[in-house]
């Protein structure tokens, strides 16, 4: 039996929740854009807002977008760094930053959606 | 004789010439529109937290926002997100069903129904200005 070497794993299950989640994207996104970026009339207001925030359905939606929505961009983002040939200090440093920003800004998303 | 790898043909010439393959182009364009739409994100996340700093932060933000410039560049910004989209999808058919057989004829499809896709939603985004515009020549 082969086994990867390296320190990275094989990257697999990445590959397969990468599928999963750009599925789910397809449908979380093209819903987003077309409920808020096409519909200037939907209501981007502080009160319209507000409003959408007390509906169960949009929070979860929107918790939903963020965690999934980063966690595919940053997979990808780190799918494209693994393409290149990278000395161990960089793709550490590369890998780090990727994980911070993300808990960062899943962090700052939340905490955004949840003070409502 | 060990194998010996050819000659290096020069980092432009390596870099560029499999882009002459309509997949590749595909591949290219997936990355760059994935880097994009990321980094999206993240604008989109940081600048939607004014939401916290009251009504007033909140309205002003979207003053700004809610422009005829902003709105070019949200319609701009579908582009990237309809192409992720449906070249996502295509990637997703070709690796999990039969579509190794058949993606460039999906790429195809990618492109047609993007590009449709695309006129549709600009036709929706600015269906006021366009009906103001046919109400002023009459």
């Amino acid at each position: 039996m082969y086994n990867h070497t390296g320190s990275r794993g094989s990257g697999a299950p990445g590959w397969v929740l990468q599928r999963i989640t750009g599925v789910l994207l397809f449908v979380v996104v093209l819903t987003h854009f077309f409920v808020m970026h096409a519909n200037p009339a939907s209501g981007h207001t502080y009160a319209a807002v507000l409003a959408r925030m007390h509906d169960p359905f949009w929070k979860m939606f929107d918790l939903t977008f963020i965690t999934v929505g980063l966690w595919h961009g940053l997979n990808g983002t780190w799918g494209v760094f693994r393409d290149y040939k990278m000395k161990p200090a960089v793709s550490l440093t590369i890998y780090g930053a990727i994980i911070l920003s993300g808990i960062a800004f899943w962090v700052l998303g939340v905490n955004t959606i949840l003070s409502f | 004789m060990a194998y010996q790898p050819k000659p290096p043909d020069g980092w432009v010439k390596t870099n560029i010439k499999y882009t002459k393959e309509r997949g590749s182009v595909a591949w290219i364009l997936h990355r760059i529109t994935g880097l994009g739409l990321t980094a999206y994100i993240f604008v989109h996340i940081y600048a939607l937290t004014s939401l916290t700093q009251g009504p007033k932060a909140f309205d002003d933000e979207m003053k700004l926002f809610q422009t005829p410039v902003f709105h070019v560049l949200e319609w701009l910004l579908f582009s990237l997100v309809i192409y992720h989209a449906l070249n996502g999808m295509r990637i997703v058919i070709v690796d999990w069903a039969n579509g190794a057989r058949y993606h460039k004829k999906l790429l195809a499809v990618v492109y047609g129904l993007g590009v449709v896709l695309f006129i549709g939603m600009g036709i929706l985004m600015f269906r006021e200005p366009i009906a103001n515009m046919f109400a002023s020549l009459r």
